[in-house]
């Protein structure tokens, strides 16, 4: 197959043709090969470099989320060129039989229109099975197949570490997880990437003696790491998944610039004192030079009124570790090391694709953090 | 499910579950086999997929003059070899080690419980364990009366946390013993506090079949007498009493395997479904099904001995010629037996339960038979008497649900059995964790879903001690009458036949 023209109905064939060569003789044992899909997955690729990270995650997903992928390779050109190819990704017995399989078909393009690649995208959906769109790179949301496709859709999923402008794309992300409102539901993979974080922190206050001071946290440091070009994006998302869940709410001079740090001025509600009291709580946010290259490097809650009380995260010189140290004044503190493994592509995307409808704690995140990089001054 | 009395508003939105308490696991016996091939590893892989918390720290419990460091090393060692994680990430490992101590007592010696009372209030304050304690006893059984005694003489059953103990397998050997220990546990702890241990139902396929059963509408309306002719549960080793000679040849297949893990798996294929999952309402409908077991009779059962034989191809002993087993003994190490649940859904249908030891295959499966299809139109086939469907809930080796149908054969008029496999690892490409994992976490968390209430040992007891009775006053048995390797008795196969059925070939 190749020119301009891509014929569907080879590709079925070819589809149903790869099925017959898996499947045994029925003398074989009695067992079949079990076709077993969950999903669709549109991948839609800006570049070979993007296209390569595809052909290697796809067959990753299978084990958990068995799914037609249709890897979309959306190059600009003069010219246009259309080419497919199909292949069944196959998780193996240990006899080496397939056992469980999908499918992938990978259309590689030049110069198509989205109305091109959309009139080949949707016959080859599997019909009944949610449809999600994996769109990285930058400004996922003005690409021409991205809006045509989006509304099809049950899942975009985005990837903020990879945009070109980092906040302006987040507040315009944040507006159209707000006009769409769940359809498709919005995934961000600079969020995922936030969860071991998350989870760290969080644990510091299911023990039922740390969770007063949770109340009482005065300063945040969130600092991530950057090379050139630093994407506050993950840090801003941090600081707003905190304030959302502490209704921490932004003052009316909310944001402050220093150079590569960004201050952030939020109100908390006071505790134990009258209702109309309100406390102030400030977030920095830096980048630092580290090995990690990026993502968060270390991670501090404060609580410096009446009684200190200090939580940290923070990466340790040996990768993939992180120390979580709780301080308490008048007390030792507890340390502990725990693991922060660095998530593949295809971890990020199979724990995204888990999620069935929208995750409202992202978007509850992303709101703040988008309501604060909109008073950034440009 | 228990849920805490405060609401971390972190844990919103997280996509795993939340982190226990810091606390102190104290680990009596823990010098030996359980504590370094099964709890540690579990332990650490906990803390490797942070599900631990920071301080949490564990106290082991022995006789051997061993030092901190020592200990350390050895499960060290412990957790290289046996963690499904292979060798520890040495990072990890020296933060998880330092909270590890080694404590040296004897368990009847009461000045051991004093300075142990000493070591929990010192962890507490230096790694804010905040009284918060489980007690593991990985103990010989005799010794659990003693430690849960000296526990309460030493105020150890409640503290300004809170307290759990965790009971090992066996709990008792009959009625009247079970009865007695939960008397002796329960005169020092509440029974919430309780957490008795059956490794089986921290087993994912095990949970699974709860999912399975109740998440699934399609089952439920054929999971009932009308389209099942029967259930078979088998659980089979290959292998023989190994070193524990001593301790099985005063407890047999019955006690060792049918009271509880047999047991555990016919009340969750058998029990209506809960109103809610949480502790009580699931236990609530297992004792149910245990006590709509019709009693059980001597008839309904078929014991078997291995003798000499083979075993991966190379000849071994018989069970008499073992270390440490009588060589006239007439302790069974093959059960099989029949019974019924008379309720409403299962009024009728025969449930066989089978377990040995020496059988040629290690697998332990639950298999649905449903009804045959009403009558035979298809009778010009060659093959007319068509297999009936069965689902098979595979829990081990491969955990896994398969589903047996007919299909034609291509071309021929032939129809044939095709299985329909579905196997855990395969399909989410995942190692599951291992039942400690699970079972330790859900006893630090505080639920006891996948535990064993006290009504449900002791009806589990009350309905085989008559059985242990009757067979003790019997007559000696023909012992030895399988051979190692082989699947049982022919007894066996005659005492299903009889039904006119036969036992999965696994
Ligand atoms: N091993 C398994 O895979 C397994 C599986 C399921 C259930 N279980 C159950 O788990 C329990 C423990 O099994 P296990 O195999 O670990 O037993 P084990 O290897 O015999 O270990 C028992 C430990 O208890 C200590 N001990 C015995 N008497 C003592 C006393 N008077 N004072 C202080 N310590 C004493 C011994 O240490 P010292 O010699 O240092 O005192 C020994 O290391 C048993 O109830 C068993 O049925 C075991």
């Amino acid at each position: 197959m190749s020119e301009a023209a891509i014929d569907i109905n080879a590709i079925e064939r070819e589809l149903r043709q790869m099925w017959q060569e898996q499947e045994n003789p029925p003398d074989a044992g009695g067992q079949a090969v079990i076709r077993a899909l969950t999903l669709n997955l549109i991948a839609r690729m800006p570049d070979d470099h993007w296209a390569d990270l595809a052909m290697t995650v796809a067959p990753a997903l299978t084990a958990h989320h068995p799914n037609r992928t249709v890897i979309v390779i959306d190059r600009p050109g003069q010219t246009t060129e259309l080419q497919a190819s199909v292949q069944a990704l196959c998780t193996l017995t240990s006899g080496g039989r397939a056992q469980v399989c999908g499918e992938q078909v990978t259309i590689s393009a030049r110069g198509a229109s989205a109305g091109q690649l959309t009139s080949l995208i949707l016959p080859l959906l599997v019909p009944d099975l949610p449809v999600v769109l994996w769109a990285p790179g930058a400004q996922p949301l003005a690409q021409p197949l991205v809006q045509r496709l989006y509304r099809l859709c049950d899942r975009l999923i985005v990837d903020s570490a990879t945009f070109a402008d980092p906040v302006r794309e987040l507040t315009e992300l944040a507006t159209f997880e707000q006009a769409t409102n769940g359809a498709p539901a919005v995934s961000d993979l600079g969020w995922t990437r936030l969860t071991p974080w998350r989870e760290l922190t969080a644990q510091f206050f299911d023990t039922r003696p740390f969770l007063p001071h949770l109340h009482r946290i005065d300063e945040i440091v969130i600092e991530y790491a950057a090379a050139d070009r630093p994407n506050p994006v993950a840090a801003l998302l941090f600081a707003g998944w905190l304030a959302s869940c502490l209704k921490w709410t932004p003052l009316e001079e909310a944001v402050g610039i220093e150079g590569e740090t960004i201050q952030l001025y939020l109100r908390r509600p006071a505790v134990g004192v009258g209702p109309a009291a309100i406390r102030l709580v400030s977030v920095e946010i830096r980048p630092v030079a580290h090995s990690a290259g990026e993502g968060l490097v270390r991670l501090i809650l404060r609580a410096v009124d009446n009684q200190r009380a200090e939580f940290v995260v923070e990466l340790t010189g040996e990768a993939g570790h992180a120390c979580t140290r709780a301080t308490i004044a008048g007390a030792a503190p507890i340390e502990r090391t725990a693991t922060i493994e660095r998530a593949t592509l295809a971890d990020l995307l199979s724990s995204e694709l888990r999620l069935l409808s929208r995750d409202r704690t992202f978007a509850a995140a992303l709101h703040v953090a988008a309501g604060l990089a909109r008073r950034f001054p440009v | 499910m228990a849920t805490s009395a405060f609401n971390n508003p972190l844990r919103a939105g997280l996509r795993i579950g939340r982190t226990p308490e810091p606390c102190t696991m104290v680990i009596f016996g823990s010098s030996g086999d359980l504590t370094s091939r099964k709890l540690v590893p579990a332990l650490y892989n906990l803390a490797r997929e942070r599900r631990l918390p920071g301080g949490f720290s564990v106290v082991g419990f022995a006789r051997r003059d061993w030092t901190d460091e020592y200990f350390r090393d050895l499960l060290r060692e412990a957790v290289n070899v046996n963690s499904r994680s292979g060798p520890v990430d040495p990072e990890l490992w020296a933060s998880f080690a330092h909270g590890i101590q080694y404590h040296r007592g004897s368990f009847d010696d009461a000045e051991a419980y004093t300075s142990l009372a000493e070591r929990l209030a010192k962890i507490d304050t230096e790694r804010g364990t905040g009284g918060n304690r489980v007690f593991y006893l990985a103990t010989p059984p005799d010794a659990y009366p003693t430690i849960v005694a000296q526990l309460g003489a030493h105020g150890l059953a409640h503290s300004r946390g809170w307290t759990r103990i965790i009971i090992e397998k066996p709990f008792g050997h009959d009625l009247a013993s079970a009865q007695a220990l939960n008397a002796e546990v329960l005169s020092v702890f509440d029974e919430d506090q309780v957490f008795r241990i059956d490794h089986y139902l921290g087993k994912e396929t095990v949970q699974n079949i709860l999912i399975f059963r109740f998440a699934n509408g399609i089952f439920e309306p054929i999971w009932n007498r009308n389209q099942i002719d029967h259930v078979q549960i088998t659980v089979a080793e290959t292998i023989g009493v190994e070193d524990r000679g001593g301790y099985y040849d005063s407890s047999g297949a019955l006690r060792d395997m049918i009271q509880n893990h047999l047991m555990q798996l016919l009340c969750l294929v058998a029990m209506e479904p809960p109103s809610v999952y949480d502790a009580d309402a699931v236990r609530d409908e297992k004792v149910k099904v245990l006590r709509a077991i019709r009693p059980l009779s001597v008839s309904d059962t078929v014991r078997g001995q291995y003798g000499p034989g083979s075993a991966n191809g190379l000849p071994v002993r018989g069970y008499r010629e073992e270390k440490g087993v009588s060589p006239t003994s007439q302790t069974e190490t093959y059960v099989a037996l029949k019974l019924f649940i008379d309720n409403w859904r299962w009024a009728g249908v025969p449930f066989y339960l089978r377990s040995g030891k020496r059988l040629p295959r290690r697998v332990s499966e639950i298999a649905i038979q449903f009804k045959s299809a009403p009558t035979m139109i298809f009778a010009d086939t060659p093959l007319n008497d068509l297999d009936p469907n069965v689902l098979a809930i595979k829990i081990q080796p491969d955990e896994g649900i398969s589903l047996k149908f007919s299909s034609k054969t291509p071309g021929q008029p032939q129809i044939r059995p095709v299985t329909m496999d579905f196997r855990y690892g395969a399909s989410f490409g995942v190692t599951s964790p291992e039942a400690y994992e699970r079972l330790l976490l859900d006893c630090m968390l505080g639920d006891g879903t996948l535990f064993t209430r006290r009504d449900e040992v002791e009806a589990s007891w009350a309905l085989l001690t008559p059985i242990l009775q009757a067979w003790a006053e019997g007559p000696p048995q023909p012992f030895p009458n399988y051979e190692a390797g082989s699947w049982g008795p022919a007894a066996a196969d005659e005492f299903i036949a009889r039904d006119g059925r036969y036992w999965r070939r696994l």
